[in-house]
């Protein structure tokens, strides 16, 4: 089996769709934290509701509907977060951020529950990714194609944003040192709006993107939150180099982990996550190493 | 007591410490003097290993120590007071001096009994508290004294294990001249077999206490000797420009 | 450094009896509910040990609750150990878990420990969900109470229970006083301010932490082992990170810190659950607004307000200690 071509292809795509999506999810936490040291663990609320969101309006108006409008409405959603509790508690302490975004994962939760019941909803796939494509002697399905490819897309822009525009040179400065970035004239609170408002997109367009191949239930929000978080310690926090680095390393261990060493490969990533907080506890690619 | 061999380091293209090769007797009083951004708190953390040099060894008591961490190199027999006040700000003085003395004594990690009672703590206490000028102010709370009894106890915390070797960094930082010169009489009146290295800027202590000054320019030793030779060198003039005139 | 000035004693002395009256005079629900409060209140005692005291804040102490539970109940039914034993070895489980993982994440400090001990405290989480020697969502039944009919004592009986569980809580909040006021205790205390210094003074960092970590694991698999032997069945929802975050909410609410507090806390936190829970079934975003509101409104707790209004009605103490070492 391991000697087969085949084999190694698909899983090697199974892995780059698994970080591709974490990378989604963490690039726009270990950017909001680089920027605004401010980690908010609901982020992976804002991942599920984008998911549920998305099934919810796919019904009305197909998936693609569901796939536009569930980013905008999680950004939404974020604006109001960031109004009403986010910039109060930013200057407040790591501890405070984490429990009152603990407490929103919480309130989330029941949200959900509340909202859209308890048992897992479905979502169809549009029709034009349904299917499979031959790739290097496998047969692939095409919607996983598809988060590869959009992965890599997001990847670029983002690149090209943070190292060729105005804009990612502000937020740059703004992650290495926001006081004085304010002090060049730099509207650091429109920033910090902006990155937050992004990365909350980014959540929900990683939800409604994987609602189709996970299954979208209350709980999808922290069964993806600690794998992020695994992500951005091992990546590093705040740099985009650090989010592709530890989504790279938590896919293709997992997956890989999952097929080689079956036994194992539920406590390796933890393994992984130990080593890296004792050699290097910043992170292997930190925005300022 | 303690030596350097060709300490070298460098952050990125900056060079910070070029060379540097110290060696200090048992009971010898050194202070390193040099304009700011001379290397000197860097020379300093990496003496006590918050700091890894590029190159070059450090030696203590004769063993050489540059792979110790900086808990080991503490343990044996090395100590540091910081330029800014490092102190345990919710503790009385006392409770300070005895935490230091007590983790010296391995009983940091100890799970019965309050080592702050033990009799040799206190009895530690007593004494390093009468060397450094603290017996009165023993049962205040840090938070709720002055600025310069504070700069007693980051000395005196340092002293409370009982070192071979002390670093202090810049002791009289952000003292008025009357308690300075209540620190010239505290250094001079420490146990002859302590040794000691100083940072300083303040020109009247160094000559007052030292018997050696290092000079460090621009992460090198540019001087190296006894302070009356320091005194007329012009290169000393020059690299201070003109704060030498009272000297 | 914990003091127990004369607020704390007399809180204690109240709690105390307090709950011994209601332990001799409730009937079977309310007796459940004190058990139900007494595994809490070690949890949280345990907690605020490491969080309150050393500033370590954790998100896995839901989950060394849990494998002290699981130990607990495999040992005695499938290595077939007497209940005593089986608690022994299931609080050496959790204390090892608690030292490893306070050791990994010694370097870590404020975020990226929490970030890290929810993830390990998932793991285990995981771990015991998927594994099929622990009945995975089933969970396991039958973990046995301890037999002490030589003592005269018969545990089946919930009032003996009952009374059992707060004589654990008593030993718990000794365990950690007198953690306090060892030198680990001071030496944790003063690491959450001044971790630099101590370690220039030689102290191995991360021994301290791991070890005050492990006791507090070991609390935490104590409260495992009560809650395995209360309902004589433990299911994987134990280990989950909800019941991490409940005991950090606790912790908060009652006064971080103050060790009682929690205890307060605790006792406010099973009450009110029952309450709500009753009326409507989604307690979760109950919990969760009431931790927003306590952490938005920076009130330090219950129990730290009570301590605060005291100290601020005694200014003249202070005002003339001041003026004596100027």
């Amino acid at each position: 089996m391991t000697t087969d071509l085949g084999f190694w292809v698909l899983q090697t795509l199974n892995a780059l769709q698994l970080s591709m999506l974490l990378f989604l999810l963490s690039v726009g936490l270990t950017v909001i934290f680089g920027l605004m040291h401010f980690v908010n663990l609901a982020h992976g609320s804002l991942y599920a509701f984008g998911a549920y969101i998305a099934a919810t309006l796919s019904g009305t108006l197909g998936y693609w509907g569901g796939f536009l409008l569930a980013p905008v409405a999680v950004a939404a959603l974020g604006a109001g977060l960031y109004f009403s509790l986010i910039r109060s508690q930013r200057r407040a302490g790591p501890m405070a951020q984490v429990l009152v975004t603990f407490g929103l994962i919480f309130v989330a939760v029941d949200a959900t529950r509340l909202v859209w019941g308890d048992l897992p909803i479905g979502i169809a796939m549009p029709a034009i990714l349904d299917g499979q494509i031959a790739l290097l002697g496998v047969d692939y399905p095409l919607y996983r194609l598809f988060i590869i490819a959009l992965g890599l897309a997001i990847l670029a822009v983002l690149t090209l944003v943070l190292t060729r525009t105005q804009v990612g040179a502000m937020i740059r400065a703004g992650v290495d040192n926001d006081q004085m970035a304010a002090c060049l004239g730099i509207n650091v609170e429109r920033m910090f709006f902006l990155v937050f408002v992004v990365g909350c997109a980014l959540a929900g367009l990683a939800g409604a993107v994987a609602a189709p191949v996970l299954s979208v239930t209350p709980d999808m929000g922290l069964q993806i939150l600690i794998p992020t978080l695994i992500v951005i310690v091992i990546g590093g926090l705040g740099s985009l180099r650090g989010a592709v680095a530890g989504s790279l390393i938590f896919g293709f261990v997992q997956t890989f982990g999952a097929v080689l060493l079956p036994t194992f490969s539920a406590v390796l990533i933890y393994a992984l996550l130990a080593a890296v907080l004792v050699t290097r506890p910043e992170g292997l690619l930190p925005a300022k190493g | 007591m303690l030596e350097t061999r060709s300490l070298s380091k460098s952050f990125g293209p900056i060079q910070v410490t070029r060379n540097v090769s110290l060696k200090l007797e048992k009971g010898e009083r050194r202070v390193i003097l040099g304009p700011n951004g001379a290397g000197k708190t860097t020379l300093f953390n990496q003496l006590v290993g918050e700091l890894t040099p590029d190159s070059g060894t450090i030696h203590l008591d004769g063993a050489d120590v540059t792979a110790l961490r900086v808990a080991d190199r503490a343990r044996r027999g090395l100590s540091r007071s910081y330029q800014k006040n490092t102190l345990f700000d919710g503790l009385t003085i006392a409770e300070n001096l005895g935490l230091a003395t007590a983790v010296a004594l391995g009983k940091g990690q100890r799970l019965w009994s309050d080592p702050l009672q033990s009799a040799e703590v206190r009895e530690t206490v007593r004494e390093v508290a009468a060397m450094v000028d603290l017996a009165p102010h023993l049962d205040a709370r840090v938070d709720s004294v002055s600025y310069g009894i504070r700069r007693q106890l980051e000395v005196g915390i340092a002293l409370a294990t009982r070192p071979k070797v002390i670093l202090m960094d810049e002791p009289t930082s952000g003292v008025g001249p009357e308690m300075s010169k209540g620190f010239h009489r505290l250094l001079k009146a420490l146990p002859r077999d302590l040794t000691i290295l100083i940072i300083e800027h303040d020109m009247d202590l160094a000559f007052d206490v030292a018997d050696t000054i290092t000079v460090l320019n621009y992460g090198e030793v540019v001087f190296d000797g006894l302070p009356e030779a320091a005194r007329g060198s012009s290169l000393l003039r020059d690299i201070y420009l003109g704060a030498w005139e009272n000297a | 450094m914990f003091t127990h000035t004369p607020l704390r004693l007399a809180t204690l002395a109240l709690l105390a009896a307090a709950s011994l009256t209601y332990a001799l005079a409730a009937g079977f629900f309310g007796l459940e509910i004190l058990a139900e409060i007494a595994i809490l209140a070690i949890l949280v005692i345990a907690l605020d040990l490491v969080a309150g005291f050393g500033g370590m804040v954790s998100l896995c102490h839901g989950a060394l609750m849990g494998v002290g539970a699981y130990a607990f109940t495999v040992a005695a039914n499938d290595a077939g150990l007497t209940a005593l034993p089986a608690m022994i070895l299931a609080v050496a489980l959790s204390t090892a878990l608690a030292f490893a993982i306070g050791a990994v994440c010694a370097r870590s400090t404020g975020i990226y420990f929490i970030m890290a001990t929810l993830a390990f405290g998932q793991m285990a989480y995981s771990f015991v969900f998927q594994s099929p020697l622990f009945g995975g969502d089933d969970g396991l039944s039958g973990a046995p109470r301890p037999d002490m009919t030589a003592l005269g004592i018969d545990l089946s009986d919930s009032r003996t229970f009952a009374i059992y569980a707060l004589l654990l809580v008593a030993l718990a909040y000794a365990i950690a006083t007198a953690t306090l006021r060892s030198g680990l205790g001071r030496s944790l205390v003063c690491l959450h301010h001044n971790e630099k210094r101590l370690r220039a003074l030689g102290l191995t960092v991360w021994r301290a932490k791991a070890t005050a970590f492990a006791i507090s694991g070991a609390l935490a698999g104590v409260a495992g082992c009560l809650a395995a032997q209360h309902t004589q069945y433990v299911s994987p929802g134990l280990l989950s990170w909800t019941v991490s975050g409940e005991a950090l909410v606790v912790v908060i609410l009652g006064g971080l810190g103050t060790l009682i507090g929690p205890i307060l806390g605790a006792i406010l936190f099973v009450i009110l659950k029952h309450e709500i829970s009753s009326i409507t079934p989604y307690w979760h975003a109950i919990v969760g607004l009431i931790l927003i509101a306590v952490v938005m409104s920076r009130a330090q707790g219950v129990f730290g307000f009570i301590e605060a209004r005291m100290a601020a009605r005694k200014p003249q103490a202070q005002i003339k200690k001041v003026k004596a070492d100027a």
